[in-house]
């Protein structure tokens, strides 16, 4: 599909392109399959379940207020069942007395279900090597992304919701229990760190700690 | 004045031998033999003149590994540790009683205080010390399944001590089935005489409790019988920790204690190892630390503003305060460089200098944030529904609130004057210019006119802070500040040795015991620190706000419905973490 954006500052309105038949059809016309259409939907509809367990929690929050509107990407309706919530975002700690109840919460979501991991409590027990916490909520739940922080900054709360995103539009997810292959395929886990390794190396001057 | 109290417990008890206790925090502390415990806390809550009429605290100690004798105390296997408070004196005072054997017995205090139920429980789950006459000792923190209590000294502490987590079906429902709620073993009624109860389970996972808190109901109707509040959902074992971490490596823990207060936490903290190591600090670094404070204060009003206005039905609150946190948090980030979790106190000062600019940043937070809470006082404060939501909800009076240890802006609300940043003034509080709002009906609403001044109050002291700021050290030159200013090491070889030890093993804080009673943003918080002369404390006491205060929750819920129960929540300002540590 082809087509173009004017710039709003641009007086002459000049658009790229001959505007004829066949550009309008191109521009008016979408060919997709039902597979890739309903994965392009789930993407831009997760619908987030309310569930925070500590001081992530509150990060989490934050990333729905103005500054940084969680609904740019489609994922700003919580719900507060997991019934109606179609991803779970374990913020904060996993104490073991909450390990039972967080699998049940999970239970009681319907697939498609996606977790994310936010924060160094969830993602291995971080600084909380201590009796009464579990050591990463992977122990015992899936876990689709991890969010590294102690609590990770709304940005980057969202850059992993982000990356859920990209991660749910590639799913294959069969149809229907009678139409073509059973099972879903989900796409390779990337790890940032070695993606962003070379763009890290590049930074070399940094702010000194007596500056803004 | 410890003379003073003990010859008034001396007259009254005459053939009792209080043994004191020289303390590096000055509080009048006496070892007490057990079996007098209840008499004298008798004598001192309700017969002494001027009463100590606060529970303030009430915790254990394992005396087992310790291996100094402190101020010739008998080594006792453990010990109980009762601090009260007299607002007439306006002191605190602690008793302790050592006891022997291995799982030791205790007379209650709850006929004396009601509010020695859940620290008593608090003692049981953790030490597996028994109180007599206790009406339901059972488990607070830890699940019911527990095996052991964690802070004796032969608990392990590291998780990865205790072999690896796993979740198989059969425990899920063992520990599903020990959390179903059985109204005969809190001792409720299913039916009165003329109604069958409903119980209504809320939480640990429900929008309006803020967290992992669960509340069961007793109700008539809409009408509340009873509530119990079923906490230990956040216990991440914060005091255990402070057993293992150094002096130095343990201040990161205590911001994540009340997780939206921030550096109020390190300074509560910070405050008794300087005590304990004789550490004067700069007034300069001073100055930085009340002023990094009061901004904690505002944004952790500023969160409890828009939730409580979120819980009452108003939407659009809490997206305009959350706004002005943001820019709170912009100042915060310029100068600490996190956000929720600073960790930007240390041991003799703060962690760095201002940054160059920071002065244009405060300053116009300061001119922008009073036009903003004249915006919300219109917006919240005057909404009709918001006032009759509010207005003679969970009313609790000036007496019931100090018998149940309430601190901070919820007894201000009853109508006591009583903020320990100008009684008890610490860290330099006492140069500042603010002050003490108040209001009478110690309803919910009265709570929040509280906090609503309060923030105006702060942004007073800020103001101050900004116009008065002084030069000079940001950190203390003393040999235990930690890490040393980084100009005055490797100058000799003793200044190497100084710096090497204090960043190796962390400093060595000399034996004794403090803590520094502070006024934090839900309430008064204090470190209660136990050293014996080693690079980690030997017992680490959190003492916080929200604890009490939920405990409260039976009182003054009773007779109100399920909605005025979240305009009650909310307005307590409690954060779990700083119920559960």
């Amino acid at each position: 599909m082809k087509w173009w954006l004017t710039n709003a500052n641009d007086v002459t309105g000049k658009i790229s392109g001959n505007t004829s038949m066949e550009e309008v059809i191109q521009q008016s016309v979408m060919l997709t399959s039902v597979e890739s259409l309903l994965a392009w939907g789930r993407k831009n509809s997760l619908w987030p379940f309310h569930f925070g367990l500590s001081c992530c929690f509150v990060e989490m929050a934050t990333a729905m207020t103005p500054k940084y509107d969680m609904a740019r990407f489609g994922a700003e309706v919580i719900r507060g069942t997991p019934r109606e919530a179609d991803v779970m975002i374990i913020a904060g700690t996993v104490f073991i007395k909450m390990a039972p109840v967080i699998q049940r919460l999970y239970e009681q979501m319907m697939e498609p279900r996606w977790v994310i991991s936010m924060g160094s409590c969830a993602n291995s027990g971080g600084m909380y090597d201590i009796y009464s916490v579990v050591q990463g909520v992977d122990k015992f739940l899936p876990v689709d992304v991890y969010v590294p922080g102690c609590p990770p900054r709304p940005d980057a709360f969202m850059s992993g919701l982000v990356m859920l995103r990209d991660s749910v539009g590639k799913e294959k997810r069969p149809l229907s229990w009678v139409i073509g292959e059973q099972g879903v395929i989900r796409p390779e886990k990337i790890s940032m760190k070695d993606t962003l390794r070379e763009k890290r190396q590049q930074m070399t001057k940094f702010k000194t700690p007596d500056e803004i | 004045m410890p003379e003073r109290i003990a010859a008034e417990l001396s007259s009254r008890f005459g053939d009792i031998t209080f043994e004191p206790q020289v303390t590096r925090d000055g509080t009048p502390t006496f070892w007490t033999p057990q079996e007098h415990i209840v008499a004298v806390l008798q004598f001192l809550k309700s017969e002494i003149q001027m009463p100590y009429r606060m529970l303030y605290d009430l915790t254990a100690i394992d005396e087992r590994a310790y291996k100094r004798q402190q101020n010739g105390h008998k080594p006792y296997d453990f010990t109980v540790v009762y601090t009260l408070f007299s607002f007439d004196r306006n002191e605190f005072l602690r008793i302790k009683a050592g006891l022997h054997g291995e799982y030791p017995t205790l007379e209650s205090i709850t006929p004396i205080w009601t509010a020695a139920n859940w620290y008593e429980r608090e003692v049981y789950d953790m030490f597996g010390i028994r109180f007599n006459g206790h009406p339901l000792l059972k488990r607070i923190l830890m699940p019911s399944t527990w095996e052991g209590h964690p802070l004796r000294k032969e608990h392990p502490a590291r998780a990865t001590e205790m072999g690896p987590f796993k979740l198989y079906d059969e425990k899920q429902d063992r520990e599903q089935e020990a959390l179903r709620f059985k109204p005969e073993e809190w001792g409720l009624k299913s039916h009165s005489e003329d109604a069958d109860f409903m119980f209504l389970n809320i939480g640990p996972q429900h929008p309006g409790t803020h967290g992992v808190l669960r509340i069961i109901l007793q109700l008539n109707g809409e009408d509340i019988v009873d509530a119990v509040p079923d906490i230990g959902f956040h216990h991440r074992g914060a005091e255990k920790m402070g057993e293992r971490q150094s002096w130095h490596t343990y201040i990161p823990y205590t911001d994540r204690i009340d997780y939206l207060g921030g550096v109020n936490n390190n300074l509560a903290y910070l405050l008794s190892v300087e005590q304990l190591g004789g550490i004067d600090v700069p007034l300069r670094a001073q100055v930085i630390r009340i002023m990094l404070c009061e901004l904690f204060r505002i944004a952790s009003h500023l969160v409890w503003y828009g939730t409580f206005a979120q819980d009452l039905g108003q939407l659009s609150p809490v997206f305009y305060m959350f706004t002005d946190r943001e820019r709170v948090f912009e100042i915060i980030e310029a100068i600490c460089g996190g956000r929720m979790h600073p960790n930007w106190f240390r041991i003799g000062g703060v962690a760095q200098d201002l940054p160059n600019g920071w002065e244009p940043l405060v300053k116009n937070f300061i001119s922008y944030f009073p036009k903003q809470l004249k915006e919300y006082d219109s917006m919240v404060m005057k909404n009709y529904l918001f006032k009759a939501r509010t207005k003679g909800i969970g009313i609790y009076t000036l007496e019931e609130a100090i018998e149940w240890g309430v601190t901070g802006p919820g007894l201000r609300a009853c109508g006591l004057e009583w903020d320990m940043r100008k009684k008890r003034p610490y860290s330099g509080y006492e140069n500042f210019a603010f002050e003490i709002p108040v209001a009478h009906n110690g309803d919910c609403y009265d709570r929040a006119v509280v906090r609503v001044e309060e923030m105006r109050q702060s942004l007073r002291i800020i103001e101050q802070c900004v116009a008065y700021m002084p030069s000079g050290d940001y950190k203390s030159h003393h040999p235990l500040a930690t890490p040393p200013v980084k100009a005055r090491t490797m100058q000799d070889i003793e200044t190497l040795i100084h710096h090497f030890l204090n960043v190796s093993w962390g400093p060595v804080i000399p034996a004794g015991e403090a803590a520094v009673c502070t006024e934090a943003t839900k309430g008064w918080n204090s470190y209660y620190l136990i050293s014996d002369g080693n690079t980690a404390s030997y017992r680490t006491r959190v003492r916080t706000p929200s604890f009490p205060h939920m405990q409260m929750i039976p009182l003054i819920s009773r007779g109100y419905t399920v909605a005025d129960l979240l305009s009650i929540l909310g307005g307590m300002d409690y954060v779990l973490a700083d119920i559960d540590r």
